[in-house]
Parts: structure tokens; C-alpha cells; sequence
């Protein structure tokens, strides 16, 4: 903590209550043996009372806490008297559905068991396919933007809990080139940030999201092996979704290729060097 | 819920500049908070939960609006908020300070004003305000930054002007 230059950044967080533990004395350290910080901080103090005591900006009027009230009072007491009158009828009309579907229900059990492809989707699944979705709507536009491999996984140190290295794969494997990268940013997953990589295929877009193994493992769908992982293919709202974990990491691959499960991955790694695991996959 | 309400009264304040529409969306609010299905267990996040439940609601009115946000209107006349020291001066002084930055935050752009409500106002973490914009922790940072920047001339520019005819 010798420039103050990268202090002055802290000194905000500081301020803003961010810091805990090592950071924040770190932090307070410095600023008592330097003057011009303990200056910064004192001027930024005395700017953020001033605002901070100076709300709350407005209040509610009488006649505005009345409708209120009456819409939580309201949308309590008859919800519950409703659904007591409702359940008197309903529950012989759940039992006598619940015996005539029943050889249903466990047709499909066993059918789902018999097919994994059925199964449901895992969490960092669904995540990644809304996000897939709500790029191409225009919701998430990218923090970043570059078609270097290198230059997208820098721009992820230090905002992540996790080193992301992207593959220069295409790169190095001496394909022909079938994919663009197009930039990334950071999308919520888990109270945490997960990393959202966005490629281009043709004018296909394929999303690649990334998080930690320790907060999302692969399930559900259809399970492949190859090179030594488990992929699991889904399809989500007519989206094609690969998960699977390697070194830590849990990655979901995103894209809307017509392909059947597994044949998709063959579409990007085709002409690839790396028959070892492209093969496997052919396989199946 | 409703020890949320002055909060999200002022959060639609900052958001439509006019009483109204804030009132309007208060109640918006609300009745779509007591429908929802996924409420928050932990009382914690109730009150990020109903700030983005009025944030998402805000953006859709003004998605169907032709005209957009309307033009800043400070003609609303604001129940008073209470001072408890007596002497009249020092309460004076004190009203006018408050005033002086609520103007300041009302000048500032739609997007500055609420990340300076949000924070400074309310006291709302980095994290809850990443949520409640949708946006990551590190745009919070440095839209915060450019708002308190901007604050901070507009401010200053109010208590130069009313020293000089105050």
C-alpha cells in the first residue's frame, strides 16, 4: 500500500463500508501515516454526511400508507379463507386424480431413469440458458469486447472467484476457424458472479457461462464420457446446453445448433486435431 | 412490508419526479409483491427484493410510454420530515442544507440519482445495489463514482449561489 494512487480506489470502498478484516486495516494503516489521503478521506467524510444526513429524501403521505395497508390486509385474509374453501372440493378431486394417474406417473419415472436425457436441468443449466437468451434480446450487452482469447480472460482476474482461461483451441488446433469469440461480462449466479463468454458461429450466437465447481456441479440429461469428464446435455426452451466440470471449474455451453445433444459439440470441434476427444463423442 | 414504504416512496420519487406516478408505483409495488409466489424468507432481502420488484416495474411503464421521462417537476409539496433539535435557527440551517442536496440530487440523471439514493440514502451494500440494478458490483462502483462526482458540482454550484443572495 505504497502508492496512493491505487489507495485512493480503497479509500472509496472504505468509505462505503466494503472493506472487512485485513483489507479494511490495511486500508487504515496508511491512511494515518499519510497526510494526503487522511486529507482525501476527511474531505469525502464531511461530502457524504452532509448527503447522508440529508434523507430520507421523502415520505409517505397518511393517505398512501392507508392504500397500502388495505393491500396487504386484503391480499391476506381472503387468499386464505379462498383457498380453505377451494381445498374442501379439491381434495377428493385430487385423490380420485391421483388414483387414475398414478400408472402414469410411474410409467414415466421409470421411463425418465430408462432416459436421463428427461431429467431435469440443473440450476447453472437454467442460468445459462435465460442468460444465452437474454443476450441475443439485448438484455445483457457485454462488458467487454474482443475476439482475443487472452485479452477476455484478463478482463475477468480480480472480478471472479476464479482463474478463467479461455481455450485458444481453435487457435492452436489448426482447424479451420468455425467460431469467433465476441466478448464477456459477469452475470449473477448463487450471490455470486459467474463468467459469460459470448462466441459467434456463422450468425449463430453460442454462450459459454463459467463458475466455480464449488457452486454448481453437473446433473441431469443426458451423461456422456470423454477425455475423462461427464458432459450432460439438455435441451432448454429449445436451447442445446452442455455442463460439465473440469479442474474446478463448471462450465455450461449455450447455443441453439440443431444438432442432437453430444452432435453439437462435434459441429465446433470439427477438423479438429484433437481426435482423442472428438471420437468418443462419434461414438455415441 | 409496509416498514419499507417511506423507502420505496423515495425510491419512486427518484425515479418518476412527481407524486403521482410515485404513489402509483408504490402501490404497483406492493401489489405485486403480495402476489408474487417467490417472496424472500429472510427479512434481509425483502427490502432489496420490493426495490427491484419498483425498478422493474418503473422500466416497464416507461417502456410503453411514447415520450419517455418526463421533464423534472419540483412542484410537489413533500410531507415534512422532522428535526429534533428545537432551536429554530440550527433547525433552519439544517433544512436548508437538506434542501439544498435534495435539489442537488433531483438535477442529476435518472441513473446517478438513484445509485446516489440507493447508497447514500438508503445505505444499501455494493452487492444489494448490483441486484436491485441487475448490473455488476464493478459498474456500481463506477457509476457511483461519476454520480457523487457529479453531485458534488451540483451542490456546490447551489451553496455558492445562496451565499451570494441568500
Amino acid at each position: 500500500m505504497t502508492n496512493c494512487e491505487n489507495t485512493r480506489e480503497r479509500l472509496t470502498l472504505y468509505l462505503d463500508n466494503e472493506l472487512q478484516g485485513d483489507e479494511r486495516a490495511l486500508v487504515e494503516a496508511h491512511v494515518e501515516t499519510c497526510d494526503s489521503c487522511a486529507s482525501f478521506v476527511e474531505k469525502e467524510l464531511t461530502f457524504l454526511n452532509t448527503v447522508r444526513k440529508s434523507g430520507p429524501l421523502h415520505a409517505a403521505s397518511p393517505e398512501l400508507k392507508a392504500k397500502v395497508s388495505e393491500i396487504l390486509s386484503s391480499s391476506q385474509e381472503p387468499v386464505v379463507r379462498e383457498s380453505s374453501r377451494r381445498m374442501r372440493w379439491m381434495l377428493p378431486v385430487a385423490a380420485a386424480l391421483l388414483v387414475l394417474l398414478l400408472p402414469v406417473v410411474v410409467w414415466r419415472i421409470v421411463r425418465q431413469n430408462d432416459h436421463p436425457e428427461n431429467g431435469v436441468p440443473s440450476a447453472f443449466a437454467l442460468k445459462a440458458a435465460e442468460s444465452h437468451l437474454k443476450h441475443i434480446r439485448g438484455q445483457l450487452p457485454l462488458e467487454v469486447t474482443s475476439s482475443e482469447p487472452e485479452e477476455i480472460s484478463e478482463w475477468f482476474e480480480n472480478k471472479v472467484n476464479f482463474h478463467v482461461k479461455l481455450p485458444s483451441y481453435q487457435e492452436t488446433s489448426g482447424q479451420e476457424i468455425l467460431y469467433t469469440l465476441e466478448g464477456g461480462r459477469l452475470v449473477n449466479f448463487q450471490n455470486d458472479y459467474a463468467a459469460y463468454v459470448s462466441y459467434h458461429m456463422k450468425d449463430r450466437p453460442i454462450s459459454l457461462v463459467i463458475t466455480s465447481e464449488l457452486l454448481a456441479q453437473p446433473s441431469g440429461g443426458e451423461e456422456i464420457a470423454s477425455k475423462g469428464l461427464m458432459f450432460h446435455f439438455n435441451a432448454i426452451d429449445g436451447l442445446k446446453v452442455i455442463t460439465w466440470s473440469d479442474r474446478g471449474l463448471t462450465y455450461a455451453l449455450v447455443s441453439d445448433l440443431e444438432e442432437r445433444g453430444h452432435q453439437s459439440c462435434i459441429v465446433c470441434h470439427q477438423g479438429t486435431k484433437d481426435q482423442d476427444f472428438i471420437e468418443p463423442l462419434k461414438r455415441h | 412490508m409496509l416498514e419499507h414504504l417511506d423507502a420505496l416512496y423515495g425510491y419512486a420519487m427518484t425515479l418518476t419526479r412527481d407524486k403521482t406516478e410515485a404513489e402509483d408505483l408504490v402501490q404497483e409495488t406492493y401489489l405485486r409483491a403480495v402476489r408474487a409466489a417467490n417472496q424472500p424468507a429472510p427479512e434481509e432481502n425483502l427490502r432489496a427484493w420490493l426495490f427491484v420488484i419498483m425498478r422493474n416495474t418503473w422500466l416497464n411503464v416507461m417502456r410503453h410510454k411514447q415520450h419517455g421521462v418526463q421533464i423534472f417537476d419540483d412542484g410537489t409539496t413533500e410531507t415534512a420530515v422532522s428535526d429534533i433539535n428545537t432551536n429554530p435557527h440550527v433547525v433552519y440551517l439544517r433544512k436548508l442544507e437538506r434542501e439544498l442536496v435534495h435539489e442537488a440530487i433531483a438535477s442529476l440523471p435518472v441513473r446517478h440519482r438513484e445509485i446516489i439514493v440507493l447508497r447514500d440514502i438508503e445505505g444499501f451494500s455494493y452487492h444489494e445495489i448490483a441486484t436491485v440494478l441487475n448490473c455488476p458490483a464493478g459498474t456500481v462502483m463506477s457509476r457511483l463514482g461519476r454520480a457523487r462526482g457529479k453531485l458534488r458540482d451540483a451542490l456546490s454550484a447551489r451553496q455558492k449561489v445562496h451565499r451570494r443572495f441568500g
